[in-house]
């Protein structure tokens, strides 16, 4: 009989305890996280177990999702009515939420001391017709990482310029059994492997009037040169067979003297290849300093019932206690002032590096069919790399295409 | 009570058969409606559009070259499959020595997932780190790693061949099937009359296997115009959309680019030639088979 009357009694308290605990937490509030490292679940509970035991009539219910799914997943969710309230998203995927009515303005909720937490540069990639539609989560920008040993041996000097890196890479090339310079050719940021060179000739992504820029003397300089540093063997061969990852391993291995890179490469770099002797740099120029700045929204549903409560729990998370836990876990740069201006932001040189091309971060448009345009830039540059076309009538076919998808 | 005999057998399919027709119909009544609309990227409907996807579709060159390839990529791999499968099980019918080692051995990529397979290769063809290259560089047929995947000809030409290595198991267990199936008298009076092997292959196995080659054909054509696996991780249908087959490039559209109306028009269309395919190949067998019966009714 004892089993049994200490079953009742467990379920008796358990149903005790949920009643006890459903009388408490009047509401609940629905996040979705998205997944961005081991550490991302357990960091988003371990705030909500804080923001719950002060606000005890307040439950946080995080969900973790894979970043591979998460668009898919948030689709399957509001078109089945059970959207969460908040939720962590590409903001490349801003745009097309805001004209859905899904995402819901937050300027009524943002307080100007809240407001003025943030660097602008993060701030400005979330608004659209002069709405905030979400709040910076993440960021990151890319760098150039050199190896040092490459370029000793090679009796080069890092470079500033682009001049510089090509001289540089011809030597390494020359000089070693190693590649002076890695190109990525295939797969997810081709394109922006070709914006990196686009930007620091003083191009952009669209020009002043919404067109294409791609069919302005910038680009066909930046892919040329490109082009021309293939032909002469200063990168690796065929580059349309190398991914982001396959070029890092290059790196990794010692094969390549230079990458553009984002910071998540360090950690890896660090665990996997020790004793290779890199350094951070910032983009080479031609004529304009410029880094690819990415970020992440964290965005508040327009069909949330609970937009308050949410609220008080994004204002508990942006503190700086948890924001400097959440960047240095994850590897990221910070998106507000209170964790920039920490020691570690400035002193650590490999953060550093990739922080100190901020204040010139260049960020992908929010436009609608974004990913379109980027798969027809991703083509133009595969068919110059694989001699299918010139760098002049790629680019040229590549601005059409993209206005007619553009609608201009 | 003569006609509802009659009736009988039909009525006792009934419940199977609208079963069928529910679970192939529904959705194929779905994605025709969805083809017909305006879709959101968050597969919202946003109003009739008549044949505007379609349209689009058929206005855009990447798509007839998908299609153009999806022909060249079906046609190779099930041709190719069924002339190595054939033989191979041939050999494996025969009684031999370490017969049943020699079988796994072929079924084994079976068990394997496609996209494993397709991983697998991935990084075997990889230029620099890749085994294949350093095989071949080892036993001195190279001096220069191969860079398999970078450009579109040679990267589908390699897509081809995984893709007749992944379809052998299945095929050769078909041809098995047939062959062990065949009656061994017609043999043995074959070769009372004298008959050589390749007599008996060509005027025995051969026409006793035609069932099991066209099913092997069906099937295969199938599977093989449908198969995104393989192409997806080996190349994601590029460099510079050069290996894209249907599939990968309605996958693309679907899931990348947010056009689900599109990517529904060109899957009704991908539906109707596998139909099509299927209705005429199996009209051309079975007027083959009335013939040679009626010839040897004749006899």
């Amino acid at each position: 009989m004892t089993p049994n009357k200490k079953t009742t009694l467990a379920v008796s308290t358990l149903a005790l305890l949920a009643w006890s605990g459903a009388a408490l937490a009047e509401t609940t509030v629905d996040f979705t996280v998205a997944e961005y490292s081991s550490k991302t679940g357990p960091y988003f509970e371990e705030v909500a177990a804080a923001f719950e035991a002060e606000n005890p009539d307040i439950d946080i219910n995080i969900e973790v999702v894979p970043w591979d799914t998460l668009l898919q997943r948030l689709t399957t969710d509001i078109a089945g009515g059970a959207a969460p309230d908040i939720s962590i998203i590409g903001t490349r995927w801003l745009l097309d939420f805001a004209e859905q009515g899904i995402a819901e303005p937050v300027d009524d909720y943002l307080t100007p001391e809240f407001k003025d937490t943030f660097i602008d540069t993060f701030m400005a990639p979330s608004v659209i017709d002069g709405q905030i539609m979400g709040l910076p989560v993440a960021a990151s920008a890319r760098a150039m990482l050199i190896n040092k040993d490459l370029y000793a041996e090679a009796g080069a000097t890092p470079p500033t310029t682009w001049d510089e890196l090509y001289e540089a890479s011809k030597k390494i090339s020359e000089e070693t059994d190693a590649f002076g310079f890695g190109l990525q050719g295939k797969e997810i940021e081709t394109d922006a492997y070709f914006y990196y060179s686009l930007w620091t000739h003083g191009g952009d992504i669209l020009k002043e009037d919404g067109t294409s820029g791609l069919d302005t003397p910038a680009a066909l300089e930046a892919l040329t040169l490109y082009k021309k540093m293939l032909d002469e063997g200063l990168t690796q061969p065929s580059p349309t067979n190398y991914s982001r990852e396959d070029l890092f391993n290059l790196f990794k291995q010692g094969q390549v003297g230079a990458v553009f890179t984002f910071p998540m490469l360090i950690p890896q770099i660090q665990a996997e290849a020790p004793d290779l002797n890199y350094e951070v740099m910032e983009f080479p120029v031609a004529t304009t300093k410029a880094t690819y700045g990415v970020t992440d929204t964290l965005m508040m549903f327009a069909d949330s019932d609970v937009k308050e409560e949410a609220w008080k729990f994004i204002e508990f998370a942006y503190k700086d206690e948890w924001r400097t836990k959440f960047d240095r876990g994850e590897g990221f740069l910070p998106v507000t002032k209170g964790v920039a201006a920490e020691d570690y932001y400035t002193t650590d040189k490999d953060i550093a590096g990739f922080a100190a091309g901020l204040p010139h971060a260049k960020f992908a448009p929010t436009i609608a069919n974004w990913e379109e345009i980027a798969d027809v830039t991703v083509r133009a540059v595969q068919k110059v790399y694989l001699d299918q076309a010139t760098p002049e009538s790629a680019l040229t076919e590549a601005a059409e295409q993209i206005n007619s998808i553009r609608g201009k | 009570m003569k006609s509802l005999d009659g009736m009988k057998p039909l009525l006792m399919i009934l419940p199977g058969l609208a079963l069928a027709m529910f679970i192939i119909g529904y959705p194929i009544y779905d994605l025709g409606f969805t083809s017909l609309q305006e879709v959101s990227r968050f597969g919202k409907l946003l109003g009739f559009v008549g044949f505007d996807n379609f349209r689009e579709v058929f206005s855009d060159p990447l798509f007839w070259a998908s299609l153009n390839r999806t022909v060249i990529w079906t046609v190779t791999v099930v041709l190719s499959t069924l002339i190595i499968s054939l033989p191979i099980a041939l050999i494996l019918n025969d009684d031999f020595y370490g017969r049943g080692l020699a079988r796994v051995i072929i079924m084994l990529p079976w068990a394997v997932s496609l996209t494993m397979t397709a991983v697998v290769w991935r990084w075997a063809l990889n230029g620099r780190a890749g085994l294949l290259n350093a095989t071949l560089m080892n036993m001195g047929l190279i001096d220069e790693p191969i860079e398999w995947l970078a450009e579109a000809q040679l990267a589908f030409t390699v897509e081809i061949l995984v893709g007749i290595l992944v379809s052998i198991p299945f095929t050769t267990t078909i041809f098995l099937g047939g062959l062990s199936s065949l009656p061994r008298d017609s043999y043995e009076a074959s070769m009372v009359d004298g008959a050589t092997r390749w007599d008996q292959f060509r005027h025995i196995t051969l026409p006793l296997m035609k069932p099991f080659i066209n099913i092997a054909i069906v099937l295969n054509v199938i599977y093989v115009f449908n198969s995104l696996p393989i192409i997806w991780v080996m190349t994601e249908g590029g460099p510079a959309n050069g290996t894209d087959i249907l599939v990968t490039y309605l996958y693309k559209l679907a899931f990348r680019f947010g056009q689900l109306g599109e990517a529904a028009a060109i899957s009704l269309i991908m539906f109707g030639f596998l139909l099509l395919f299927t209705i005429i190949y199996v009209a051309l067998v079975m007027r083959g088979e009335r013939q040679t019966d009626t010839i040897e009714e004749d006899e």
